[in-house]
């Protein structure tokens, strides 16, 4: 019988891309199955539900938990990991908080099944049909795991020990966890983030960041930004400011703004709110003698006005999981 | 922990409307909360010892006092809790009376509100730290800078304590505009007359020792903060010895040089070498090196050899250099500029000739301006009608709205003086409005009004009027069908007092702002008109805000008030000690704290690249700490915990 610790990794409402990023630790997963008995990931392994079922409850040492609570099936699995696991880690963005699914938390289910089922022009569905839990069928009664009004994080569904921030985590980052895991050193406190740094993205990005007032944005087609300096100095908006580092500002240093995927840096409540209190800071709108409130509020607006989507820009990663939540029916 | 709860009564202003049974209820069975007590009047000298006594015997971790608002008497508890042995920021005050009791309607829609905000304050203050006011060695020394009427009495007045005082002047002469002036309104009392005792104390007086005085210098850099700046002052050479030079003017007479003499705006010229004007204090010749023959490769003596005194006194070699000084706080009094009357083209400033802005005609009028004080065309004839255009580019939409409340009173001085001058001469006001507020003001009005050969119109927009020579006088179309062209032998345009054209600069050096019109930004327009967003920088007269001679000298002596209370000599500064503070290792050195600080308190410590807050600057606003987007920075006593416990303390 395997007598080393279990390490489990499930997906729920995710892409696949954190699985990637496990195996892309490249020839240490070896050591991984040689410290761990692998016991479970959908994506990688033959193992089913129901052998799941079958450990006892905190059989499983460490669960990576990739993916957002979008329907039933989600948090069923949630559940029961959660049960089978000593330590449960919410694994990459859309488990910690939310990502690209919980952008959906700007519209209803119902909004949803419209555009997808009924006026997407690739879709012929005359009879208008969207998904069920159940549905009658001459054979019987079809059962589909219920869709939710909304997407949660993990932690909003179930206990969460810790989090691994990104789109996906960085593979070096990963590693780290994991060899943390295989030394056996000290857990640290219950809700700390790991395989990320203290402070933000800035901290590793080389840019130059002397000047720092924007008098307009730019989208990223609009511009080629000049290597050197800082990228919202240059109008760009540039999440990395208000975002965990860890990374090692990837996009930047290549230059793209960074996207935010990291999530708020620790000490930060909620990363889209933190980004606009620091826009607010940097904005130049121009010499302030002898205009009126008004007009500098027109300025100010018209400057705001190249910034064309709000939550898709500062909640890209995270609303889900900020204090709002998404928009509110 | 231990935390007591204290009820206030405020006789019966809080008990009238909140239940304290009621409120006790609540917020007695809360976690950790011991006890919770009323009180008649907390703030009375029984309601002080009572809280006192009680907190020796009860010996609570953290206090929750309901009271009326923290202005009012946080000071006083804090103080309370200080003298019992207690660290007074352990104590949170609940605003129950102006926030609860004087606008909530119904006692128990009132006393479930106390409770909740009481709960908020149970919740917050068990993250309450102890924290302990610091203090710093400080200098009682002051920079001054501008030498008019604001600043020279500031300069005074601080000297007269004994404290050095270092008066920074730009131009080679100190007395500021109202020394160019003959009269001055409102009671047209001699203007150097006036000036000159103000002056000799400067120069000569009691306390001249105290007082350094750096013409032909303007401050270059400053550095530091409230209590210790570091000022950078360039000094100008004079090329005369300040100290040995007797003033009697041989020198000028010789100079060969003749440049545009810009103390009468250009009217007459000046030799290169100058006293700027008759009487000029201090009473000693500058060098204008740019216009100098020796600048030009020439070796020209020809002043140094006139000098009575010989050699030395008249020094070539004399370099610019930069001096620094070490003051606690600095007085900004640097004036202002009048509005250039030539951005409405229509009213002919520089290209009708005998049409003259006020300061200019201010030195047609002066006994040592480019006339000696006579009244002349530039034809040289007597002029029989003199017209004053009021409100130029004042009180206007295109130009500057505001009114600059000074003008009018030298309209109505100049009626009267070109009156004594010239009797029986046709004088026409027009005007916009007119402005004569202040208890000596009407009677100079009433003066300029019942002289029988004035007259007064008033027009509705200056766009309407349009000034043109007609060969031998002037013509001044108004607009109104009534008046319709007046003609007249001078014209004197009033221009708008407008903020000067440094003030730009200086704001940047001293790092204080400006405000929407372009004078220095006030820390409250009533309230704290001489105080900016940075401690120990204070600004007087009209740099602030168009203002007469009376209002700078009081603004001078008030910013003298703020040193003189502020800085003692000693006396150490005390900090206050809500301050921010940065976390290094969450600080990714975005640096957006250090633009957004508006008392400059945070720097970049140029080692680390980090941020850094300046206690003695910080004015524990928070705008750091909530745009910090890492998270770095942090504020005592306001910290996200013991923010967020109490909202949620009061919601639960």
């Amino acid at each position: 019988m395997n007598t080393k610790p279990k390490l489990g990794m499930y997906w729920a409402a995710s892409c696949g891309g954190c699985e990637v990023a496990l195996v892309n630790i490249n020839e240490k997963i070896l050591d991984v199955a040689a410290n761990f008995d692998f016991c479970f990931c959908p994506c990688l392994l033959d193992t089913k539900k129901k052998d799941i079922e079958e450990f006892a409850d905190g059989e499983i040492a460490v669960t990576f938990f990739n993916g957002a609570i979008r329907t039933e099936e989600n948090e069923e699995m949630a559940r029961l990991l959660r049960r089978k696991s000593q330590v449960l880690i919410a694994f990459g963005s859309c488990s910690y908080e939310g990502c690209i699914p919980g952008l959906s938390n700007m519209h209803t289910m119902a909004a949803h099944f419209k555009s997808i089922y009924i006026d997407n022009p690739t879709v012929d569905n005359p009879n208008g049909i969207v998904p069920k839990p159940q549905t009658q069928v001459p054979e019987g009664t079809l059962t589909i795991p219920a869709f939710y009004e909304r997407v949660r994080t993990l932690s909003q569904v179930v206990e969460v020990d810790y989090s691994i921030p990104g789109c996906p985590p960085e593979s070096g980052q990963v590693w780290h966890v994991i060899e943390e895991l295989i030394k056996g050193a000290p857990l640290p406190p219950k809700g700390s983030i790991l395989g990320a740094g203290s402070s933000t993205v800035c901290r590793e990005c080389p840019r130059d960041k002397t000047h720092r007032k924007v008098s307009r944005f730019y989208r990223t087609y609009e511009i080629i930004p000049a290597p050197e300096p800082c990228l919202i100095s240059q109008g760009v908006i540039c999440m990395g400011i208000a975002t965990a580092d860890g990374c090692g500002a990837l996009c930047p240093k290549v230059n793209m703004p960074c996207i935010g995927c990291y999530g708020p840096p620790e000490g930060v409540l909620d990363q889209g709110a933190k980004m606009i209190a620091v826009l607010g800071s940097m904005i130049d709108a121009g010499e302030r003698k002898g205009l009126s409130e008004d007009e500098m509020a027109r300025r100010v607006d018209l400057i705001l006005d190249s910034i064309p989507d709000y939550s898709g820009t500062f909640y890209k990663f995270s609303l889900a999981g900020s204090i709002l939540g998404g928009r509110r029916p | 922990m231990k935390i007591g709860v204290y009820f206030c009564n405020c006789a019966s202003n809080i008990s009238d409307k909140v239940d304290s049974q009621r409120v006790r209820a609540v917020v007695g069975s809360l976690e950790d909360v011991a006890y919770f007590k009323t009180n008649e009047l907390m703030c009375s000298e029984d309601g002080k010892k009572f809280l006192h006594d009680d907190i020796l015997e009860e010996r609570p971790d953290r206090i929750v006092i309901a009271a009326c608002s923290p202005r009012d008497h946080e000071k006083t508890f804090m103080r309370v809790l200080s003298g019992a042995e207690m660290n007074p920021y352990l104590m949170q005050m609940v605003n129950i009376r102006e926030q609860v009791a004087w606008v909530t309607e119904g006692v128990g829609r009132a006393s479930t509100k106390a409770s909740s905000l009481i709960k908020g304050a149970v919740s917050r203050v068990r993250f309450h730290k102890p924290l302990h006011r610091k203090s710093i060695d400080m200098s009682p020394d002051v920079m001054v800078i501008g030498a008019g009427p604001a600043g020279l009495k500031a300069a005074l007045t601080i000297a007269e304590t004994g404290r050095k005082v270092t008066l920074v002047e730009k131009r080679p002469v100190i007395g500021g505009q109202p020394a160019l002036y003959e009269e001055v309104f409102p009671n047209l009392e001699c203007a150097p007359c006036m000036l000159e005792p103000i002056l000799n104390d400067v120069l000569h007086g009691e306390y001249a020792g105290n007082i350094e005085l750096l013409t032909l210098s303007e401050v270059v850099e400053l550095n530091g903060f409230y209590g210790n700046f570091i000022a950078k002052i360039r000094k100008t050479p004079r090329y005369a010895d300040l100290n040995q030079c007797i003033g009697c003017g041989d020198c000028i007479g010789v100079c060969p040089v003749d440049v545009k003499n810009e103390f009468n705006n250009g009217m007459d010229n000046r030799k290169a070498i100058s006293l700027s004007f008759a009487g000029a204090l201090p009473n000693v010749p500058f060098i204008d090196m740019k216009a100098c023959l020796r600048a030009k490769g020439e070796d020209c003596r020809l002043c140094e050899q006139a000098c009575p005194l010989g050699e030395g006194i008249i020094r070539y070699d004399d370099e610019e250099t930069i001096v620094e000084r070490h003051v606690g706080a600095v007085i900004v009094a640097v004036g202002a500029s009048l509005f250039d009357a030539g951005l409405i083209p229509k009213l002919g400033a520089g290209t009708v000739a005998d049409v003259y802005t006020s300061f200019e005609f201010e030195r047609l009028l002066s006994s040592t301006g480019p006339t000696g004080g006579k009244l002349r065309t530039r034809s040289g004839r007597t002029p029989e009608t003199i017209a004053i255009v009021h409100c130029v580019g004042s009180l206007d939409s295109n130009h500057n709205e505001h009114c600059s409340g000074i003008c009018c009173l030298n309209a109505f001085k100049f009626n009267v003086m070109i009156e004594h001058r010239l009797p029986g001469i046709q004088i026409h006001h027009l005007y916009k409005e007119l402005v004569y507020p202040g208890k000596e003001e009407y009677a100079l009005y009433q003066r300029a009004l019942s002289n029988p050969n004035a007259v007064f119109t008033r027009y509705s927009d200056i766009d309407t009027i349009e000034i043109t020579s007609t060969g031998d006088c002037i013509g001044i179309k108004t607009g109104l069908p009534e008046t319709g062209v007046i003609r007249a032998d001078m014209v004197v345009l009033c221009p708008a007092v407008v903020p000067s054209k440094d003030i730009g600069e200086l704001s940047r050096v001293l790092d204080i702002t400006e405000d929407m019109y372009g004078f220095f930004e006030e820390l409250h327009g009533r309230l704290d008109s001489v105080r900016t967003k940075v401690r120990g920088i204070y600004i007087s007269g009209a740099c602030q805000s168009p203002v007469n001679i009376a209002q700078a000298v009081n603004q001078g002596q008030a910013a003298a008030g703020y040193v003189l209370s502020g800085l003692i000599a000693g006396k150490q500064l005390e900090i206050e000690p809500l301050t921010a503070s940065v976390d290094k290792d969450r600080c990714s050195g975005c640096r957006v704290c250090l633009f957004l600080c508006p008392y400059k308190a945070v720097f970049l410590d140029a080692e680390t690249q980090r941020p850094s807050v300046n206690e003695v600057l910080c004015q524990g606003c928070g705008i750091c700490v909530a745009a910090c987007p890492s998270g770095a920075m942090s504020s005592n006593h306001f910290t996200n915990d013991a923010i967020f416990a109490e909202i949620e303390g009061v919601l639960k």
